[in-house]
């Protein structure tokens, strides 16, 4: 009878937890900035306030790196004038150097006045000839931009854009708002950058999709605790003509969107900004460029969607990758060093 | 035996009081198929797919000019817009609280269910 009652009692103390409510409270934000949407959600009771800290911050961010408006630091540049660089475009611009010289310019920001060529600035989509492309690209190099103390000039027809790093970055900063103010749990989506804090309120990872490039729903999941996951294809933003797809990213050796077998790239790092600008760095390189060049690095792993079909995974992510239950179609493979 | 007879009772008691918990809190929202069209931010429609049994389309009015919204049977997508990237034509049809389409240039955001945390997944990269 003692057993009985033990095991009684040890079923109802589970029974009663099981219908405690979590306590966190989840406050929630969406915006339209940086051409994106944004959603934030942080999760404790300053979080309203936090919320209000976190859209000044992207509205202050926004407000320097514009390529579009014209009282933006990126705007002042990109029309021959010397610029005082503030803290954050400094910060941002030393990182992306940084980048485009780890990977052998596979991500330049300097790539603007192509990408806008092909009209994916703008969406008046058009193939350019060769010529013109050559010219532009004449002007695409990053390791020609230098800084005379804090302030920067850029050769004459050099333009900058952040748009490879500049969302991922915003990820970083409100990362950091959130630590500062106390938050322990806190989940960004940037247009489809996301990046989170801690893990989720119930104590578990977060568990983040990855988007099917092929079509509807998503192709994996990932188990993620104070990450970034950014994901780049060209499934999305791209145009045909004459039957040919062109996608947005755009290879800065050849001018042409990049073509390296891949449909998507996604990177998981706890720098958003680095998620950001090797998730489009890798998917310039391909596959065996984007391997080799994760075994000279410990700082990222990364999920590799081939056209074939085939998934390849580095070795830091396999217990927290897997397929969703009802889509098997793809093939893993996972790279070790 | 009395005892025994107690804890029957109140963890019977517990079960019935669970149970109700659970419908009340997880009933209806799982396998949420409403969608919800967003304009600035702010709610303009909500369509249930579920009930959808003729498919119908309809213009929504932006900034940037109009986009068409197609509504079938459990799914629904943006088939025509003005705006020059054509992103939100390309997403085709969702189903599900996955991807929301959106098109930025008439600042619509159509998205099925309420937050992603309703699903099985936190968020989706992409």
């Amino acid at each position: 009878m003692k057993r009985f009652r033990l095991t009684a009692m040890l079923l109802a103390i589970v029974l009663l937890a099981a219908c405690t409510p979590a306590a966190s409270q989840e406050h929630t934000a969406s915006l339209f900035a940086m051409d994106t949407v944004m959603d934030l959600s942080v999760y404790g009771e300053q979080g309203e306030t936090v919320l209000d800290g976190a859209r000044e911050l992207i509205q202050e961010l926004e407000g320097l790196l514009s390529t579009t408006r014209e009282d933006s630091e990126v705007y002042a540049l990109n029309h021959g004038e010397t610029v005082a660089l503030s803290p954050s475009t400094r910060e941002l611009l030393d990182r992306a150097l940084a980048l485009c010289g780890d990977t052998g310019g596979a991500l330049d920001i300097t790539i603007y006045p192509v990408v806008r060529a092909w009209g994916f600035t703008t969406g008046e989509y058009q193939v350019p000839d060769s010529q013109t492309l050559a010219a532009l690209l004449d002007k695409v190099d990053c390791t020609q931009i230098t800084l005379e103390g804090n302030s920067l000039l850029l050769p004459d027809g050099m333009e900058l854009d952040f748009g490879a790093v500049a969302k991922g970055y915003t990820g970083d900063r409100l990362m950091e708002l959130f630590r500062q103010s106390g938050i322990a749990s806190a989940y960004v989506n940037l247009g489809g950058n996301v990046q989170v804090l801690g893990a989720s309120p119930d104590g578990d990872p977060w568990r983040i999709g990855i988007q099917n490039p092929d079509g509807e729903g998503y192709a994996a999941v990932v188990e993620v605790t104070d990450q970034a996951v950014v994901t780049s294809g060209s499934y999305e933003r791209y145009f045909e003509q004459d039957g040919v797809r062109y996608g947005h990213i755009i290879d800065p050796d050849t001018g042409y969107p990049a073509r390296s077998g891949l449909s998507s790239v996604t990177i998981l790092s706890q720098s958003g900004t680095l998620a950001d600008g090797l998730s489009t760095a890798l998917f310039v390189m391909g596959k065996e460029r984007a391997v080799q060049f994760w075994r000279t690095r410990d700082d990222f792993d990364f999920i590799l969607i081939g056209e074939d079909g085939t998934v390849t995974i580095s070795q830091g992510i396999e217990d927290s990758f897997s397929f969703p239950g009802e889509q098997g179609s793809y093939a893993l493979e996972v790279v070790r060093r | 035996m009395k005892s025994t007879k107690f804890w029957i009772v109140l963890i019977a008691v517990l079960l019935c009081v669970c149970l109700a918990a659970s419908i009340l809190v997880l009933g209806g929202k799982t396998q949420s198929t409403t969608a919800h069209l967003y304009q600035g931010g702010a709610l303009v429609r909500t369509i249930d797919l579920s009930q959808v049994n003729e498919p119908f389309s309809f213009t929504v009015e932006g900034p940037a000019g109009s986009n068409t919204v197609q509504v079938e049977s459990g799914r629904i997508r943006v088939s025509h817009a003005d705006c020059p990237d054509q992103v939100c034509v390309h997403q085709g049809w969702i189903s599900n609280s996955v991807a929301p389409i959106v098109c930025l240039p008439n600042q619509l955001v159509i998205q099925i269910g309420g937050s992603p945390s309703e699903t099985e997944i936190d968020g989706v990269s992409g």
